[in-house]
């Protein structure tokens, strides 16, 4: 190798190896200019790229790039205006030019669509014939560009032949000495093109496509920057306005038509069609600028009065389910407005609207029953009758009138509720705006109806009672949950409580409650639902069932050890149950201030009371019971002699206080009497419960044990009662039922009143242990800051009143339990 | 591939089979689909066959066998190279080959280039735009 290397000097290349006779500049340009016209008129075939490429290489290599650069750029020059613009030109007809009216004859608008199509297509053909020649053009010149646009800051021989293209054909007068330019026609003629085929005409997309195409490769200048591009300049600018008076026009026009529906469709029609249009006819980068010029103009603009158009809007939807209009508004107001105020406003209007309506029912079915019932009493003081008539009428239909609107309320409202879940689901996809939305216009109209919690709580009660029998386990389920999320709209979860306790207290005592099981599971969902403390009490009412269970078992047993074998023993269930627990007061009906003295029990009862009495007390020390005769109920053995000395005898199933009233005729010789004065006077039952007891048992038709003289159906002071030896009935077993004693029903007025007072005091005192609870903790607070805090402890229990707080407050520290520290501002202190 | 010096105008074997094979395949070409091999030729007759990927490294080459701008060359998959010689179009080759060889690779042996040779295979390298 190495003695090769010393052989082989470096040879100088030879120069001009070709020949030098073509070495001038002159002669290379004859022939590249000749090349050059030949590519043009498309004639390259016969070229020899090589030599075109030789030649320019040569003319760069003599130093003469520069002048070759010119030439050629004159060359193109001249050929585009002498060739290329002639033909331009000729293609554009008359009609194109004329001025624009966007209402045209339709002869007239075929006629320029013909021209328009014609022109579009010649200039399409020079363009891209441009295109070509420009494109072998520069390969040819390659290598001047090379050295010509890599050391000076001059533009690539393409890049000026296209802004030839633009200033000689484009920006050339349509016709001599007229004023519209190649381009002005261009651009009429392409957005007469697009309003057509939004007016529904077909028209040739390619050609648009293939101009717009031409529009984007072309740019303002020489840098070629992405944004100035002719297209992005001139053309879109143009074509957003004209868009933007279009929709405006359409806007106007459907809101005229006055169909949301029509709207709807339209509108997502427009959409679907702009980005079509933006895909395939025009450029991809229009597309969100346009869909922004829809939203503004169609949508926007219009949205709110499309979704409260009479007769077909928003509203009309809801009542009529229509959920593919809905869904559509809903995704045309998503468009405009990540809230979709309008949508809400009305969908919210119309809840309440609803719910009013609801609301309204409820209470118009139970005031008219109200005022029948008061009609019927007819100057009866003092006590509300309401509860008897109802219960007295032989009617078909024993249930209190009221609590079956409540019920009725209850399930219009979840039928409701169904309604606008389905709505929100299929047509609002599931929005999680719209449906806090939603629960909070619940909430509103449920909480107007200052009877809800009684109603829901009424609902329960019945489906509890009765509704689950022959249902499944999973269709109960449903239906307390379904009771629950009426739970969750209610703000004064306390007031619910209590009526829920209330009505649990007569479904245990009276074993109404047709499934343990159901009530365990309605408390575990309540406990989920609003939380522990919560349930608390209602819990303990539970265990306190099942402790009296046992009680009554243990004293069962022990009776049967320690009784007198001859003495006829009588059994007892006993319910013992903690008064702060049960809502003890509700139970008793004893009106305020009145103290109520214990009945007197007729010495066979009065013995078994003081035997379980002993027997409590020998288990726990230190209790008291107080005995509650009014939850209570007997099974009576009773012999009726019939006036021809026949017997006859009947179990009897009565309350607690019947019984009394009963064995009190039992030390009366047949065929006498007492009055009513009498009657209470030895048993000293409260006076509206021996009403609603003697009722029972002289009034009602089937149950007549005790006569009454005058027969009539109000118990005056002064009737008499006697035993009724002739009693009728075709079982052997019948149930007397105290009237309005057994179920749950919705409170009349004072009963309500009582509630809400006694709600009132609760509240009291809650909040006063929230506000000690703070202090006790802080020390030292500003009164708002205390006011809030208060205000975010109880919220999950009720809402309570500002006023209330405050009172409570005032109260405290004149209880010295707070004090005031400052004045400015206001702030208390604990005092310990 | 290695070039020869014409002996009495007669090509090489080798040289003249590939072409027989390049030749058979010209009415492809003028069909529609370009062929897989092109032609070189030098300016002193020497004609060189290769793969028309190989060939296209060379930007003048791509361009005069763009299939869209329909220059002879294009036409015909051969190109006439009036500024090279043979010896100079066969080191050309010969590197259009071994960057074929040896594309997207590192550590590539070294092309052996005879000194003698640099300046004109700069000049070339220049003209072909490699």
């Amino acid at each position: 190798m190495a003695a090769m290397r010393a052989r082989n000097k470096i040879r100088a290349p030879r120069r001009g190896f070709a020949s030098a006779k073509t070495d001038d500049f002159d002669s290379s340009w004859k022939v590249l200019s000749a090349s050059l016209t030949e590519i043009n008129t498309k004639n390259a075939s016969a070229l020899s790229f090589e030599e075109i490429y030789r030649s320019a290489y040569r003319i760069v290599l003599m130093m003469r790039g520069d002048d070759l650069y010119e030439k050629v750029k004159a060359l193109e020059e001249d050929w585009l205006r002498n060739n290329v613009q002639k033909q331009v030109t000729e293609s554009i007809s008359a009609s194109l030019t004329r001025s624009q009216g966007m209402v045209e004859m339709q002869d007239q608008s075929n006629e320029r669509r013909a021209a328009g199509e014609r022109f579009l297509g010649a200039l399409k053909a020079r363009w891209e014939d441009h295109q070509l020649c420009m494109g072998m053009i520069t390969d040819v010149l390659m290598y001047m560009d090379r050295i010509i646009s890599a050391d000076r800051t001059k533009p690539s021989i393409y890049v000026v032949a296209m802004a030839l293209f633009r200033d000689n054909v484009l920006r050339a007068a349509a016709r001599p000495e007229a004023d519209p330019t190649v381009y002005d026609v261009l651009e009429s003629t392409i957005l007469f093109m697009i309003q057509l085929e939004r007016n529904g005409h077909i028209i040739e997309r390619p050609l648009v496509r293939h101009c717009i195409q031409m529009l984007e490769g072309l740019y303002e200048n020489m840098t070629e920057e992405e944004s100035s591009k002719l297209y992005l300049s001139v053309f879109e600018p143009s074509f957003l306005r004209t868009s933007t008076e279009f929709y405006q026009g359409e806007g106007r026009r459907l809101i005229e038509i006055g169909d949301a529906t029509t709207f709807c469709r339209v509108t997502s029609q427009r959409i679907s069609e702009e980005q079509e249009r933006c895909r395939y006819t025009l450029s991809s980068m229009t597309e969100p600028k346009i869909l922004h010029i829809l939203d503004e103009e169609l949508i926007r603009k219009n949205i709110e009065e499309v979704v409260q158009l009479e007769g077909t809007g928003v509203r009309h939807m809801l009542d009529h389910g229509q959920l593919d209009g809905l869904r559509s508004v809903y995704q045309l107001n998503a468009r405009v407005d990540p809230k979709k105020e309008a949508l809400i406003k009305v969908v919210n209007k119309r809840i309440i609207e609803h719910g009013k309506e609801i609301n309204a029912s409820a209470l118009t079915s139970a005031q008219g029953q109200a005022l029948s019932g008061k009609s019927a009493e007819d100057g009866k003081k003092g006590e509300k009758g309401e509860k008897g008539e109802k219960g007295e009428k032989p009617k078909e239909k024993p249930v209190n009138q009221q609590t079956v609107s409540a019920i009725q309320w209850v399930d219009d409202i979840l039928a409701l509720k169904r309604q606008f879940d389905t709505v929100w689901e299929t047509s609002f996809l599931s929005d999680q705006g719209l449906q806090s939305s939603i629960m909070a216009s619940f909430a509103d109209f449920i909480n107007i109806n200052p009877r809800s919690s009684e109603y829901l709580s009424l609902f329960f009660d019945e489906n509890l009672k009765k509704g689950i029998k022959g249902k499944t386990e999973n269709e109960i389920d449903a239906l307390l949950d379904n009771g629950i999320t009426l739970l969750r709209y209610i703000k004064d979860k306390d007031l619910f409580e209590t009526y829920y306790k209330k009505h649990l207290s007569r479904r245990l005592l009276m074993k109404r409650a047709s499934s343990m099981d159901a009530e365990r599971q309605m408390i575990s969902k309540m406990k989920l639902e609003v939380g522990n403390q919560f349930t608390q009490r209602i819990e303990n009412m539970f265990k306190d069932m099942t402790i009296s269970e046992d009680l009554s078992a243990g004293y069962k047993a022990h009776a049967t050890q320690t009784a007198d074998p001859d003495q006829k023993r009588i059994d007892l269930d006993i319910n013992v149950l903690t008064s702060t627990m049960w809502p003890v007061e509700m139970m008793t009906n004893t009106k305020d201030g009145q103290v109520q003295l214990p009945c007197n029990f007729p010495k066979e009862i009065e013995s078994l009371k003081q035997s379980f009495e002993k027997f409590y007390m020998s288990k726990h020390s230190g209790r008291k019971l107080s005995w509650q005769a009014g939850m209570g109920t007997a099974d009576i053995r009773a012999t009726f002699r019939r006036a021809n000395g026949k017997t006859q005898r009947y179990e009897l199933n009565v309350s607690t206080y019947a019984l009394i009233i009963l064995l009190l005729f039992n030390d009366l010789p047949d065929g006498e009497s007492y009055t009513f004065e009498e009657i209470q006077a030895r048993t000293r039952i409260p006076n509206n419960d021996l009403i609603r007891n003697l009722q029972s048992l002289a009034v009602a038709p089937k149950t007549r044990v005790l006569k009454k003289e005058p027969m009539s159906k109000d118990v005056k002071p002064t009737d008499q009662f006697s035993f009724n030896s002739d009693f009728q009935s075709q079982f052997v077993k019948v149930r007397i039922g105290v009237v309005s004693g057994g179920s749950n029903k919705a409170e009349n007025q004072d009963q309500r009143k009582d509630t809400e007072k006694k709600i009132n005091e609760e509240r009291g005192s809650t909040i006063e242990a929230a506000i000690v609870r703070i202090m006790k903790q802080r020390k030292k607070l500003i009164h708002s800051q205390l006011m809030t805090e208060v205000l975010a402890q109880l919220s999950a229990r009720f809402v309570p009143d500002v006023n209330m707080v405050k009172r409570r407050i005032e109260s405290l520290i004149d209880r010295e339990y707070l004090e005031r520290v400052g004045e400015e501002p206001p702030t208390y202190g604990y005092v310990a | 591939m290695t070039a020869h010096r014409p002996r009495d105008g007669r090509l090489p074997a080798e040289d003249r089979r590939l072409r027989d094979l390049h030749d058979s395949t010209r009415s492809n070409i003028m069909a529609s689909t370009p062929s897989e091999y092109v032609t070189l030729v030098s300016c002193d007759g020497f004609e060189f066959i290769l793969p028309r990927s190989a060939a296209c490294v060379s930007g003048t080459i791509r361009r005069m066998l763009d299939p869209s701008s329909k220059f002879s060359e294009a036409l015909t998959g051969r190109c006439v190279l009036e500024t090279l010689t043979g010896i100079v179009l066969e080191k050309v080759c010969e590197y259009l080959l071994y960057n074929e060889k040896h594309k997207d690779q590192a550590n590539v042996p070294d092309m052996d280039i005879p000194p003698e040779l640099c300046l004109e295979l700069l000049m070339a390298a220049d003209y072909l735009d490699t």
